[in-house]
């Protein structure tokens, strides 16, 4: 690998956990541990890599603005925050889960004036718009399952893994949205000025996750 | 909101305050004089105009990106500039209907309703040039280099170019008949170098092998110019006119690395820029630190039959306070200030006058003003002494 700069931005938790072993096979290991190091730009075995830790939803936006060169960010996020500036070349999936519409079983969400918990405001507003369908959205940050038990809205858009927290709270699943998982994401000029060690990134990346599925 | 903030400016609406100011009005007068000595003729577009003549042609994409009013005289929208590029189009087409080949450049304050990059400034300062009537590589290669010594006028020392060739997919979308919803489908996806998705859509599109791994390729086809070798051997069921396009986009990188042995060339066959009217090369210039392009342009034939005259054209068009922003070699903020105090004295009065004439900065030193010589600024004054009026360094 040539020796250009590259940052790195992942986010903490499961995203983080699930990119190491893919780095790794690109010969990637961070020297520190962020769970343990208060530092937030790791060092790697690599003297001109460097990883950033920080919010999924800030992904996108370090790497749009080029404060690093690549990022792991799940679809999600990306159907939100839309991907101007941004490629997204490989799907690594791993994190992988659903996009759903979720409710009490016997929820209906037809027609007008229906009410949408969400923390996906314009994924929500668009999928609902391509049926024809238009929608009162209302934003939250967190605890979506609440939302239809204490009467807030008809029915949530939300992530769904297991399904377990769902069941735990009386909730289904009622449609599916989307497929999601982490994707890389590369900053459109970094790709053009650092592209030798980007495609080298990104081919090994590549090789990682045909691996992992294989 | 605090009821005290008639001072706050709308987002995204940026003033220049001094140094900055002075650095971009260098800049300017710099860059007029370089295409003075290029041929390129200066022309003042109107502020504001019909918003029909600013939507048609080059202005296609901007109706979103236009604010508009209606003209309480003619009952018409009217439109406040978003890029000049379609006012000089119309010039070229419509007001100054020369048959030679002409070339144009413009400066000027242009306004967005939304920043164009996110972060980035609704009031951008926009310079470029076109040249208007000539359609080939020549016309092409003068229009790239003219944008390479306009970043490099701004003191931008690294520089990255990134080529492209629209003709290459548009030829490929007929050769493969996509219907237009297919072409948009695709193209937003390619944009985005989506390549999960872009197999997605290609596997849907009903479609031969042949066809369906030329599609493919095109999202592969980026990098060094080993690219264009490896497009040739990837596109090679393709049609006349996608290699032809190799062919010019390969001929017009030599001409340009001819002329800069240093400049870092990059090929994208799938970065269509403007893919909405351009319809040649397109190329962006990029430098490390900055996380976008610094500047843009490429070929759009065809301008100008809105205005009822179609010519070939080339242009490149950039934004005066980026490159003023992302130059490494910033000029330092100097200002050559003399102090001269407050009188009547006809001595002083016509030594400050001669100064003023050589071009030096001569401040008065207003009766009871606060603040003394280095307060305001000033790195000299001029005293009374026994030989008369006198400049001393401070």
């Amino acid at each position: 690998m040539s020796e250009m700069p590259l940052t790195i931005a992942l986010s903490k938790g499961r995203i983080y956990k699930d990119t190491l072993p893919l780095l790794a096979h690109a010969g990637i290991e961070p020297v520190d541990d962020p769970v343990t190091s208060r530092k937030l730009i790791l060092d790697t075995n690599h003297e001109h890599i460097k990883l950033v830790v920080i919010r999924a939803t800030d992904v996108p936006t370090y790497v749009q603005w080029g404060a690093a060169d690549v990022g792991v960010t799940g679809k999600d996020v990306l159907m939100e925050h839309g991907s101007e500036g941004l490629y997204e070349p490989l799907d690594l999936k791993i994190a992988r889960c659903r996009m759903m519409v979720a409710g009490k079983p016997d929820a209906t969400y037809d027609g007008d004036h229906v009410r949408i918990a969400s923390k996906y405001v314009h994924t929500t507003e668009r999928f609902f718009a391509q049926r024809g369908q238009q929608v009162e959205i209302i934003k939250l940050y967190g605890a979506m399952e609440l939302a239809p038990l204490a009467g807030l809205a008809d029915v949530i858009v939300d992530l769904v893994e297991s399904g377990n927290t769902l069941k735990a709270n009386g909730l289904a699943p009622l449609e599916h949205i989307a497929d999601i998982s982490s994707r890389l994401i590369v900053n459109k000029a970094s790709w053009k000025m650092k592209h030798a060690t980007i495609k080298n990134l990104l081919e090994q990346l590549s090789e990682a996750v045909g691996e992992n599925n294989g | 909101m605090s009821q005290n903030n008639t001072w706050l400016l709308p987002e995204g609406i940026e003033e220049l305050l001094p140094p900055e100011a002075a650095q971009v009005e260098a800049l300017r007068r710099r860059l007029i004089d370089l295409y003075q000595t290029w041929g390129y003729e200066l022309v003042m577009t109107p502020f504001i105009e019909y918003l029909d003549s600013l939507l048609t042609g080059t202005g296609s994409d901007l109706d979103v990106h236009t604010f508009k009013l209606t003209d309480q005289v003619s009952g018409r929208m009217m439109g406040v500039r978003a890029d000049i590029t379609p006012q000089v189009a119309r010039i070229d087409a419509h007001k100054l209907r020369r048959d030679t080949p002409t070339r144009l450049c413009y400066m000027g304050s242009v306004l967005r309703t939304r920043s164009k990059h996110f972060g980035g400034t609704r009031n951008p300062l926009q310079v470029g040039a076109e040249l208007f009537g000539h359609d080939g590589i020549a016309s092409d290669v003068e229009i790239l280099l003219l944008m390479l010594e306009t970043i490099r006028a701004a003191g931008v020392r690294q520089l990255h170019v990134d080529l492209g060739h629209v003709g290459i997919y548009r030829a490929l979308v007929k050769q493969t008949g996509l219907d237009h919803e297919q072409e948009m489908a695709l193209f937003e996806a390619l944009q985005r170098k989506a390549i999960p998705e872009i197999k997605a859509l290609i596997a849907g599109f009903d479609l031969s092998d042949s066809d369906a791994s030329m599609l493919n390729a095109l999202a592969q086809l980026n990098g060094d110019e080993t690219v264009l070798d490896i497009a040739r051997e990837l596109l090679a069921a393709a049609s006349t006119e996608v290699h032809e396009a190799l062919d010019y986009l390969q001929q017009v990188a030599v001409e340009v690395q001819r002329r800069n042995p240093d400049l870092s060339i990059h090929f994208d066959l799938a970065e269509l820029r403007a893919y909405h009217y351009q319809t040649g090369v397109v190329f962006a210039a990029f430098t490390p630190g900055s996380g976008t392009e610094i500047a843009r342009g490429g070929r759009y034939n065809d301008v100008g039959k809105a205005f009822g005259r179609a010519r070939p054209a080339t242009g490149f068009s950039a934004y005066l306070k980026v490159l003023v922003r992302v130059a490494e070699e910033q000029q330092p903020p100097r200002r050559e200030a003399i102090l001269a105090p407050w009188s009547e004295n006809a001595g002083l009065l016509s030594l400050v006058e001669q100064l003023r004439n050589e071009g030096k900065c001569v401040i008065w030193e207003l009766p009871g003003q606060q603040g003394d010589a280095q307060q305001m600024q000033c790195n000299s004054v001029i005293r009374y002494s026994d030989t008369g009026w006198v400049v001393e360094k401070l």
